[in-house]
């Protein structure tokens, strides 16, 4: 078990990878596109549809892992009496099964909102980039969280200890 | 009306028990919506009438053209952090106000005002400040109230200084103009800066030996502290400034969008921070994934936000509360009131993002149908969200730094802010009884022809 547990460690720097690389391509893009607009009246055109696909890729690239690392904004104003009640474990467990069961709708319902898209043949303005693709992409980082957050919520429990990280 | 309130308090345990706010708001929102549209949260057909409009907010929301700044906003924040701006803003205020009585905590309002401007979150600039400018306190002999209560009072002045996150979040729920925004913050955030001056002063006033005064710095100095932020002050005023739209004249005809601000303060402070050798592939790389970390978690929270706030909407809240005003007559004055009052007492439990995304989608349909301008509102909104940060008995503030410093009692933090909230009060008065003080730039704005 533990040897997948490391690869999946490992694989999971390529999501942060992609969402770092459409962030700073993002950055770029707008720097140049207002220097090009204003010195040679010459904008980037695509810039609005690819700051719309490159956000939805920044953002869907790490769902998964600030979900199961505890990236998500919450309150954590009763984590101490789930502690002094030794209740905190279960609570983890219960909100990582949850969550990440809840998942399945939304999953299913992006799903079908790209193959609509594709079935209308749906592209982007200037690229034509078919929109399906975005969609696609949303649906596998969705149900990519919910199985890693369930997993995560289960090993947590029943076996941190394959959960802790090597020693450095 | 009543399944929003039982929808509403469900979200509130539901984040009380530590579910992520997305989950709470969304789980809540979807079956709130199926319930009133078939009647049941069970109905078939209401369940799938909730999915369509969950599966449209969670495609349409990241995908957001107006949202891009969000992530923009952020990592101009983190790169410019990263060539050690805490340091040197605090060094700057220092050598002008020092020398003062007070003047080190003085120095580290200033700086916290400074630093927040371009952080953006109260309780990181909390924590941060607090490394920087209380062993300078310390050295100097100062108490702890008054050490402590600077930092955590200056902390809260961040979110109104532009950019701030929190104000185009506002801006993006309620759909009012984020440029607007950024320019009604830019007045009470400076107030928030004289208020808490005085504040000091009082202090040292009545106690003198709370603040003694620090070593004064000659002109050399006070310029060579200057010589190292003077790049970052100049992109913030060509971000600011493009927004206002104060390049826009021949041949420039620069006007920023908020997204092509965000971009292009951005990119000044990468490269800036490239320029000054502070970065590295790595520390880049730090920065990017940071920033797309953060980002991720606020776009989810804020999906979850808007499933609940359609929710909120269908179950006709906002029209009941309106209807309510107007059946017992009370006063638009009064329903302010109320509203400022109710934030006091969330800020207990809740820190300002989450305070915002639950109760502005109930109280802004109340607000503006009395004939208040959405983006006083939105400012009054913010200030006192921050004034709750530091209000006893749980002022998120006053813990942070009470975990920072460790060898101070809160009851000692919350003594000594006691004047600087007392200033906030007065600044909220000021705000809610003069409203031209938050409208005059953003109208100026509109003078100028956007």
């Amino acid at each position: 078990m533990s040897p997948l547990i490391q690869l999946l460690r490992r694989a999971s720097v390529v999501p942060v990878v992609v969402a770092s690389i459409a962030l700073f391509v993002l950055m770029m893009m707008t720097f140049c596109d207002v220097i090009l607009r204003s010195a040679f009246n010459a904008p980037i055109e695509a810039a609005t549809e690819l700051t719309r696909i490159l956000m939805a890729v920044l953002v869907f690239s790490v769902l998964p892992i600030i979900s199961t690392t505890n990236g998500h904004i919450a309150v954590d104003l009763t984590d101490g009496l789930f502690n002094r009640l030794h209740l905190s474990r279960v609570r983890d467990l219960i909100i990582h099964l949850v969550c990440g069961g809840m998942l399945y709708w939304p999953v299913q319902r992006v799903w079908i909102l790209a193959e609509r898209a594709r079935d209308y043949g749906d592209v982007t303005e200037y690229l034509s980039i078919p929109t399906y693709l975005i969609g696609w992409f949303i649906t596998l980082s969705l149900a990519v969280t919910a199985v890693v957050m369930i997993a995560t919520g289960v090993l947590r429990f029943f076996a941190p200890h394959i959960l802790s990280e090597p020693a450095q | 009306m009543t399944a929003a309130l039982i929808g509403f308090a469900i979200v509130l345990i539901l984040v009380l028990m530590r579910l992520p706010i997305v989950f709470a708001m969304g789980v809540v929102g979807t079956l709130g919506f199926a319930y009133e549209r078939g009647g049941s949260i069970l109905d078939a057909r209401g369940l799938k009438a909730a999915m369509s409009m969950v599966g449209r907010q969670i495609t349409d929301t990241a995908q957001d053209y107006g949202l891009s700044v969000v992530p923009l906003f952020i990592l101009m924040g983190l790169f410019v952090n990263k060539g050690g701006m805490a340091r040197e803003l605090y060094a700057v205020s220092n050598a002008f106000l020092g020398h003062m009585r007070g003047g080190i905590a003085m120095a580290t309002v200033a700086a916290c005002g400074g630093f927040s401007a371009i952080c953006g979150s109260s309780l990181a600039t909390a924590a941060t400040m607090s490394k920087v400018a209380m062993p300078q306190m310390r050295r100097y002999g100062y108490s702890d109230e008054l050490s402590t209560a600077s930092i955590a009072a200056g902390g809260t002045l961040g979110i109104l200084i532009p950019p701030s996150v929190i104000l185009v979040i506002y801006g993006l729920l309620t759909e009012t103009s984020i440029g607007k925004l950024f320019m009604a913050g830019i007045i009470p955030g400076l107030l928030g800066i004289f208020f808490y001056l005085f504040a000091v002063r009082w202090t040292v006033w009545r106690n003198p030996s709370a603040g003694p005064a620090g070593e004064r710095a000659n002109w050399t100095e006070r310029l060579r502290a200057l010589g190292s932020v003077w790049a970052v002050l100049l992109l913030f005023f060509l971000v600011i400034g493009g927004l206002y739209g104060a390049f826009d004249f021949e041949p420039l005809n620069l006007t920023f969008s908020p997204t092509e601000a965000a971009g292009m303060g951005a990119a000044g402070a990468f490269l800036i921070a490239l320029f000054r050798g502070g970065l590295t592939v790595e520390s880049t790389f730090e920065v990017l994934k940071e920033t797309c970390f953060t980002a991720s978690a606020l776009f989810a929270v804020l999906i979850g936000a808007q499933i609940f706030s359609n929710f909120i909407n269908l179950a006709g809240l906002p029209e009941a509360l309106i209807a309510m005003v107007t059946a017992y007559d009370v006063s638009p004055f009064v329903v302010i009131l109320m509203i400022l009052g109710i934030y006091i007492i969330l800020g207990c439990v809740f820190e300002s993002l989450s305070m915002l995304l639950l109760t502005v989608p109930i109280f802004f349909p109340l607000v503006t149908s009395l004939g208040y301008d959405p983006i006083w509102f939105g400012i009054l909104v913010v200030v006192v969200t921050e004034i709750s940060l530091i209000t006893p008995p749980v002022g998120l503030n006053v813990f942070i730094l009470k975990g920072v410093v460790g060898d101070v009692s809160t009851g000692t933090i919350f003594r000594g802010v006691t004047p600087f909230w007392i200033a906030d009060i007065f600044r909220l008065a000021l705000i809610v009884l003069v409203p031209i003080v938050v409208l005059y730039l953003p109208q100026q704005m509109g003078a100028l022809g956007h």
